[in-house]
């Protein structure tokens, strides 16, 4: 099964083993714990290294209110896509004005819901959607989405949204045709890239289709969004994400001062922020390997490594002679197993199992599978110490 | 949120800073804020989009019912769909009728704006001539039995709850429900940057009413300059009554007003040349 690289942490007394311990005898385990101050700096660091970008948090990654109120108070934007993402901002007095609304296909309910929430930014990627925005032609601001496929994202997002870059002159004559305003492009070069090559390239070929638009259209396009893909540190080397925006930097430099640069982050903002921690509530030796029951699993915090092809790093706080085992998760399905052949000092039931860089796409596509509990979102109020 | 910024339009905004929130309440979709600015005294919006204000509301409230009143000589029964927050009922009452009818769907509009906008209802919903009705205009208009002399659609945007009250069908109903001579006016948006909502009216309601068209009036809030107000009736000679035959209806009744008066009253039907080329585009 899951035979990619993961990083394993075996710490003796690492002083984050209390937190978890008493965040466990306060809560209970399963739970996801989030730190505001990572997500703080994550935003930060991203917003230094795009300086002239607006940051618009991908609610996707990770729907929650505790989140959202830290994006909040930093100021972000929010991209949303669904009428419960919307409604999720509602409950924090947080204005449509501040959000763009990034589903390339939609309802007329959803369009009609998101210009109600004050969402007036759309995204489309074909003529069929451009029409059902007509009604609305007089409120509604366009991005056009282009596909550029990418080799080294983990997800290829261009495989089921975008148009092609040839098609974009076509769409904007439609869509100036139906009196609808095309603001700008967007892209998705795909998540968890390895390096912003792919975002480079993309810029200059969305710069020169604008600046070839704009010489001819009566309203020029000065809006360009870059999507996301910005990686989290799942291997926990360390990563230095202005080096990774460089190339990023340098090519929007070379853009019109009075254009609008958009991105919508998720993966990168989130991930490092939370944590999960499982218990192990039963043992066995079967084959000779140390199988591990935990109390949180694929169907739960873990379905990121199903729906997100991602391996979390883990941790346990025991040193010493390692053993191949496996991890499995709670739920009665044998697909139901978080690692497979790992080597882990033999550990006990009670013992805390924790997963690192969990905050995005974890808790976001969990199931109610064996109608098990949800991980208990906890927030760790790191002023209060 | 110390900051309103309206969501009507994704190219422009108008921020309006919240001095006091008074209210705020969010249901399923929706948002309803009541709170006081400034210049513009308490402001009432719903789902990011501005729906009345202290300082301007006599505009709108005056112009939407006082030109059908005068223009209809012995409007009698009136009904008012919408208008929650009874500036329209509050109009309506300084006339020498005999019923009002007031239909709007959310019986907690008309409690939150008695209390937080009481100013708008200044004591109408006491008047002994009204019927509250809570229920949906269009649903009201297919189940009664009642005629009326003038018809007031004091809606919300056509977008949310208000978007039935700009269907063909409201619009039949409408009509059924008029006496002989019967005028429907409705509030009909900003064509400035709402060309398609004066268009699909036009359309609409033109198939139901031998005489339409609009009137108009600028209201600061709802910003782009002149509001429209649809209007239909069956007797053409409603809206072109010499000023002074409507001075004499006006001046009888001895009613304060801060916008309307007669010469407004006969000028508010000539429509700038824009809104004239929406409608004969409209037209095909």
């Amino acid at each position: 099964m899951n035979t990619e690289q993961r990083t394993i942490l075996l710490s003796g007394d690492d002083p984050n083993k209390r937190d978890y311990q008493s965040v466990v005898e306060k809560h209970g385990s399963p739970c996801l714990v989030y730190r505001p101050s990572v997500l703080e700096k994550q935003f930060k660091s991203l917003q230094s290294a795009l300086p002239n970008v607006d940051l618009y948090y991908a609610v996707k990654a990770h729907p929650n209110s505790n989140i959202v109120k830290t994006i909040d108070a930093l100021g972000g934007g929010f991209d949303v896509a669904s009428a419960g993402e919307m409604d999720l901002l509602l409950k924090h007095r947080i204005s449509g004005r501040r959000t763009i609304h990034t589903h390339p296909i939609k309802k007329d309910s959803e369009i009609r819901d998101a210009l109600r929430f004050g969402a007036t930014t759309f995204v489309v990627d074909n003529v069929y959607e451009l029409k059902k925005l007509t009604a609305y032609r007089s409120r509604v601001g366009v991005l056009l989405r282009v596909s550029f496929r990418s080799e080294s994202a983990v997800v290829d997002l261009s495989r089921k949204f975008g148009c092609e870059p040839n098609e974009v002159q076509q769409l904007v004559s439609e869509a100036e045709s139906l009196g609808i305003h095309v603001k700008g492009l967007s892209f998705h070069v795909g998540s968890q890239c390895a390096n912003a090559h792919k975002h480079a390239q993309a810029i200059r070929d969305c710069a020169a289709l604008m600046h070839s638009i704009n010489a001819t259209a009566k309203t020029p396009m000065s809006s360009l969004d870059i999507g996301g893909g910005f990686p989290a540190d799942y291997l926990l080397q360390g990563l230095d994400i202005d080096a990774f925006c460089a190339p990023i930097r340098q090519e929007l430099n070379k853009l019109p001062a009075d254009w609008h640069l958009l991105a919508e982050p998720g993966r990168y903002l989130i991930a490092p922020a939370v944590d999960s921690i499982t218990t192990i509530t039963g043992k066995s030796k079967r084959g000779g390997l140390f199988w591990y029951y935990l109390d949180d699993g694929v169907y739960g915090s873990y379905s990121g490594q199903i729906y997100d092809h991602t391996i979390y790093p883990l941790q346990v706080f025991k040193t010493g002679l390692t053993h191949a085992c496996i991890l499995a998760g709670p739920t009665c399905d044998s697909i139901d197993v978080i690692a497979e052949n790992i080597q882990l000092p033999e550990l006990e039931i009670g013992d805390l199992v924790i997963g690192l860089q969990m905050g995005a796409y974890t808790a976001a596509t969990k199931t109610r599978f064996n109608s098990l509990p949800d991980a208990k979102f906890v927030v760790l109020d790191e002023h209060a110490e | 949120m110390k900051h309103f910024k309206e969501t009507l339009y994704d190219a422009v905004c108008q921020e309006y800073r919240i001095d006091k929130l008074y209210f705020e309440h969010k249901t399923d979709h929706q948002h309803l804020m009541i709170f006081h600015n400034a210049m513009l005294g308490r402001v009432m919006t719903l789902d990011g989009i501005v729906q009345t204000t202290e300082a301007d509301e006599f505009i709108y409230h005056e112009m939407l019912a006082h030109v059908p009143m005068i223009a209809h000589t012995e409007a009698k029964h009136v009904l008012i769909i919408g208008g929650g927050d009874g500036g329209m009922l509050r109009e309506i009452c300084k006339h020498p009728i005999d019923s009002v009818t007031q239909v709007e769907i959310d019986q907690a509009v008309v409690d939150m704006s008695i209390e937080y906008l009481p100013n708008h209802s200044a004591g109408a919903y006491d008047d002994p001539r009204l019927e509250l009705v809570i229920d949906d205009g269009i649903n009201f208009l297919k189940n009664t039995d009642k005629k009326f002399d003038v018809i007031i659609s004091d809606s919300t945007d056509p977008i949310g709850p208000g978007e039935v009250l700009f269907s063909d069908s409201f619009y039949a109903h409408a009509k059924r429900c008029l006496n002989l001579n019967g005028i429907l006016v409705t509030q009909n948006g900003v064509p400035f940057f709402q060309k398609d909502e004066v268009q699909t009216t036009y359309q609409r309601m033109g198939e139901n009413f031998s005489d339409m068209t609009f009137y108009c009036a600028p209201v600061p809030t709802y910003y782009g300059g002149f509001m429209t107000f649809a209007w239909g009736t069956d007797n053409p000679l409603a809206r072109s009554t010499d000023v002074s035959v409507i001075e004499s209806r006006w001046n009888h009744l001895d009613i304060p007003t801060r916008y309307y008066n007669p010469a407004i009253h006969q000028s508010s039907f000539a429509l700038p040349q824009y809104i004239v080329n929406a409608l004969n585009d409209a037209e095909g």
